[in-house]
């Protein structure tokens, strides 16, 4: 019965080649989008499940709550994670960790220029931490023993690929030197295997907490207070038990209470710490995560979501191309159950069809997915040679798929064919008096139009999701930030003082670059990541203003090299401390001072005693992504805070200025490591997330428009053969090829219409939400919907044109003779 | 051996069976209080105007549709309101149909399309085998048993679907309108087919608009707006 099935399939299919064509590719296109979104779903949700102690491990974390609103950190300032550790009897194991990037060298034994140097690749981080963070996260060591290797000052443990870079091999790394940042020596004491690719933790090396300890002051630590606090200071622990996180939260909730109230702060101010479970980590967007790599759960639902829309839109097709070729079967169907076969027994017939060209479409899909692999990294930070199709559970979910497929696509066309009254169906003339509309036949038309109406909403939806981001790209890029972000190539530098010390020297060298125009230190570039606030006072002998300014730190150069406009005085004078400042109109805007010639000359303070001048106001700019708002700021020189030179160049030969520039840095620093970057391109990394939703847009949308006309290319085909006869007439009366060819688009265009009609609120929905995002964003006006709709509609009538067109070109004596 | 002392049994027996089609505005009776009765062996022609519900007469006792009101038993039981299911298993193991128009399907082969019903009673694979070039040889057509159907001639088609209908040995076949679409000589063919299997004990009821192919049978019903309105033996002189 199978092989008589399975040959009837292989006949139907090959009979009907076109429509096959159209289902197994829209079918193999659809999976193959669920199976690429499942590689990024099913990556990302595997993010630090390689520790065995998963379940219990934590991170503490902070609430912060004020008048300006609420906020999580990841800071643990130095008393308070004393406290937490001392405080909570659930805690197994805890750790301090700081994260650190640090350069590392090999040096040269006989005293020269050292052997090797190496910057920590952008993808890993390293970490300062305590003996009991290897308990924590279990982490086993190839070489060294793990309760002495993190235990004393300048010890470190390099993973197995930085001691092979460094020293050959892992074994012979052991007790060898490594220089950190041009600072620390450091004894290798441990090696360990590399991290996974889908964990928060890519370490490239441990370095003890006691190095961070005895170094605080190159490595800005130290500040033992309540009030001073980095998201990049954090503590770890290993609870006793899974379900003992309830019962350590409540301890940790009350950590701080009374100290954090010492502090002071800002009005209402209150600080609750609590504890973050590493099942959150990845997936939690206002928590500070090392690798910058949050996905949000609700992202990963959005993914998953438009993945099973595209392979809804494919099942659509093959139910509309199935009921609409139903009547062609009519006959088999009669013929089987006058033969005794009941209702349920074709289901499982025309189910195992379906379940046959749903086979056919997963090995093509399967090919398909695999040779876009390498297309993920432009809408995730999946690896392309992450093992896949070798994995059990890979095919456990194809064949979910295929199953769910099967009973999505094949089902109501089943009860559709096996419910053909065998009476009727076995009359002759069956197909033209099943079409001419029985009320089944109405009904399953209805079906059809509304599956086309909604795969067009669908396609109409993506179309706008892709005008919109791509608008919103555009519009950053040609946003203006208040900067020039153009030219400027940067640096950052260790900022230790004999590093410091040679610094006018490497500027002096680079300014007399030909091509160099400007040289400016500081401590951030105009848009970073950072933020450094601060409460202040204008003016400088009242009370603290309501909200905290922002800080940057630099020098007289900035205002050129980064091409920043002022709108009153004038810009810092050369300094090495901080004696005057630069305010920008949002400080002024929130202070409610509308001239800005007001403030220029008049003093203010930074936190609780230093006062300066204002020297000038500069013109809003972006310190950060345009997600932000403008946020109050000062800048102002303080010399030993630089670590950021900024050089602004001419366009000719880029290449060579950039390896000029390197050259020069080499010289004064032979033992440092350089790592050099366009500010632009920095800048453009902040908008990477935006940049991938764009091209998952784009690449589902192409797919979803893709899908949605193969469909209806199907169904022109099919309409042009129902109505062969009726075209002949017409065209026999003296019908114009125009006019047939409209008679046939009319009802599909017709349907496209009404699909803009249900896509494009839900689109205006979805992308009002996104651009919400954006503090400062492109409108979603009427053009928008009018370019989606022209695009919807041109290619929905290109689709049926050719069909159309070719019917109406057919010659009618031989269309009624066939008839 | 006399019919008293061994009756024949009846294979078919209605009792005021009526079958009345309705739509929103109109109510067709096609059948109206039918009472008919076939004994087994016997080969009944039914006849009459098209519209007089021959055809539906056939599909009522073919069990492919159900009365509206009356009885009908077959081989004693009463089939008319069986639930679907139950007809299907009837019908699979006790009917084969020949139509007008052949019903092969398509897109099996001539020994595919004859194999077919005995995969629905699940006969064994050497025994179907068998049973299927038994009946190709028989109906001179084996040498087409790996053509399809539109590659037959008409005559070919109607003996493929004879020989689809007579594999799994039914107790009663059912013909509707067999030679419609046939030439004389192809029709003739068969009728003799028919014949033949009548011959050998199968019951068969036809329903035909021939005179010449309604007497093959023994008997000839002949209805009118949905009824019997005259029976008649058919007497052949030798």
């Amino acid at each position: 019965m199978f092989q008589n099935n399975l040959k009837i399939v292989w006949r139907t299919l090959r009979k009907n080649s076109t429509y096959s064509l159209i289902n197994v590719v829209g079918l193999a296109i659809g999976m193959a989008a669920v199976l690429l979104i499942y590689r990024i779903v099913d990556f990302e949700l595997g993010f630090n499940k390689n520790f065995e102690n998963y379940d219990r491990i934590v991170r503490v974390v902070r609430h912060d709550r004020n008048a300006e609103g609420e906020n999580w950190t990841t800071c643990m300032p130095l008393p308070a994670a004393n406290a937490v550790e001392q405080a909570v009897p659930q805690f197994e194991e805890f750790s301090r960790s700081r994260d650190a990037w640090p350069t590392l060298t090999v040096p040269d034994p006989n005293g020269g220029a050292p052997l090797k140097k190496f910057n920590q690749p952008d993808d890993m981080v390293s970490f300062f931490v305590e003996p009991a963070y290897l308990k924590i996260f279990k982490l086993k060591l190839l070489e060294g023993d793990p309760n002495t290797a993190l235990r004393d000052n300048g010890s470190v443990i390099l993973t197995k690929k930085w001691a092979e870079k460094c020293f050959g091999d892992a074994h012979a790394a052991m007790s060898q030197t490594v220089i950190m940042d041009n600072l620390v020596t450091l004894t290798v004491r441990g090696v360990m295997a590399e991290m996974p690719a889908n964990c928060d933790f890519p370490i490239g090396c441990l370095i003890s907490y006691a190095t961070l300890e005895a170094n605080s002051r190159n490595y800005f630590y130290g500040e033992d207070n309540w009030g001073a606090c980095s998201s990049n200071n954090q503590a770890f622990a290993l609870l006793k038990s899974a379900d003992q996180l309830t019962a350590a939260n409540e301890v940790v909730r009350t950590v701080g209470e009374k100290e954090y109230k010492m502090e002071g702060g800002l009005e209402n101010e209150q600080k609750v710490h609590e504890l973050q479970p590493l099942s959150d980590l990845h997936y939690n967007a206002e928590l500070y995560n090392p690798t910058g790599r949050i996905v949000t759960k609700n992202r990963l639902r959005i993914l998953s979501f438009i993945g099973l829309l595209v392979l809804a839109m494919a099942c659509f097709n093959f139910i509309n191309l199935s009921t609409a070729q139903a009547t062609q079967r009519a006959k088999e169907v009669g013929v089987r159950k006058t033969l005794g076969v009941s209702k349920g027994q074709l289901i499982g017939q025309f189910m195992g069809e379906t379940a046959t060209v749903t086979v056919i479409s997963v090995l093509l899909g399967l090919t398909l997915a695999v040779l876009c692999l390498p297309l993920l990294k432009l809408i995730s930070d999946v690896p392309a040679d992450a093992p896949f199709v070798m994995l059990l559970q890979t095919w456990g979910f194809i064949a979910a798929m295929a199953v769910a497929v099967t009973l999505l696509a094949g089902f109501y066309p089943s009860i559709v064919l096996a419910g053909f009254d065998p009476i009727e169906a076995l009359k002759t003339n069956t197909m033209s008096r099943l079409t001419a509309g029985s009320f089944l036949m109405k009904k399953q038309g209805l079906v059809r139009e509304g599956l086309v109406v909604l795969q067009f909403a669908i396609a109409s939806a993506f179309i706008v999701g892709t005008i919109v981001t791509l608008s919103q790209l555009e519009y950053i890029r040609q946003k203006d930030l208040g900067f020039d972000k153009n030219l400027v190539y940067s640096f950052n530098f260790n900022s230790d003082s004999a590093s410091m010390a040679k610094m006018p020297v490497l500027r002096q060298q680079l300014l007399q670059l030909p091509a160099v125009e400007s040289v400016s230190l500081c401590s951030d570039q105009p848009s970073s990541g950072n933020t450094w606030a601060n409460n202040f006072a204008f003016p400088a002998s009242g009370e603290d203003a309501p909200f905290n300014v922002s800080l940057k730190y630099a020098d007289a150069s900035y205002q050129k090299t980064y091409g920043l406009r002022l709108v009153a005085g004038k810009w810092l004078e050369p300094s090495d401390t901080l004696k005057e400042v630069v305010v920008n109109q949002t400080l002024l805007r929130k202070l409610g001072i509308s001239n800005p010639d007001e403030v220029v000359g008049q003093e203010l303070r930074i936190g609780s005693r230093r006062k300066v001048r204002i020297s000038g106001v500069v013109e809003d700019f972006h310190s950060h992504s345009i997600h932000q708002p403008l946020e109050p700021m000062l800048i102002g020189s303080r010399k030993i805070y630089y670590n950021w030179a900024g050089i602004k160049i001419k366009p000719d030969n880029l290449a060579a200025t950039t390896a000029a520039i390197q050259k020069a840095y080499d010289e004064v620093y032979p033992e440092q490591v350089f790592s050099g970057s366009f500010f632009d391109e920095t800048i453009a990394q902040f908008y990477e997330d935006e940049k991938r939703f764009s091209n998952t847009c784009k690449g589902f949308g192409l797919l979803a428009v893709f899908i949605a006309c193969l469909g209806l290319f199907g169904l022109s085909i099919h309409a042009a053969s129902r109505r062969t006869k009726e075209i002949g007439v017409r065209k026999v009366l003296g019908a114009s090829i125009s006019s047939i060819t409209g008679l046939l688009a009319r009802d599909f265009l017709k349907l496209v219409l009404i699909s803009l009609v249900v896509g494009f609120p839900i689109a205006w929905y979805f992308m009002d939400k996104w651009l919400a995002d954006f503090t400062f964003h492109v409108d979603m006006n009427w053009a928008v919907f009018a370019i989606a709709g022209f695009a919807a509609m041109a290619v929905a009538f290109l689709t049926i044109s050719f069909q159309s067109v070719k019917a109406a070109l057919a010659n009618p004596v031989k269309s009624l003779r066939s008839e | 051996m006399t019919n008293d002392q061994c009756p024949i049994k009846t294979m078919i027996k209605t009792v005021n069976l009526s079958k009345v089609y309705r739509t929103d505005e109109v109510e067709t009776t096609a059948l109206n209080n039918v009472d008919i009765d076939i004994k087994q062996g016997e080969f009944v022609s039914v006849m009459g105007p098209s519209g007089c519900g021959k055809s539906t007469l056939l599909n009522v006792l073919g069990m492919i549709d159900s009365p509206s009101s009356g009885d009908y038993f077959f081989n004693e039981q009463e089939v008319g309101k069986l639930a679907e299911r139950k007809r299907s298993d009837v019908r699979k193991h006790n009917l084969g149909f020949v139509f007008q128009s052949f019903n092969l399907i398509d897109e099996l082969t001539v020994y595919e399309n004859v194999e077919l019903p005995m995969l629905y009673t699940k006969v064994p694979a050497n025994e179907r085998k068998k049973r299927v070039e038994e009946l190709l040889e028989g109906m001179n057509i084996m040498h087409r048993k790996n053509h399809f159907p539109q590659q037959l001639s008409g005559g070919q088609q109607q003996r493929v679907a004879v020989a689809r209908a007579v594999v799994n040995k039914p107790k009663l076949i059912l013909a509707d309108e067999p030679t419609g679409n046939l030439d004389s000589s192809n029709g003739d063919e068969v009728m003799k087919i028919l014949a033949d299997l009548n011959a050998t004990g199968t019951t068969i009821l036809m329903v035909t608009h021939s005179q010449y192919c309604a007497e093959f049978g023994n008997r000839i019903i002949r209805m009118l707006d949905g009824q019997v309105v005259a029976e008649n033996v058919v007497k052949r002189y030798l």
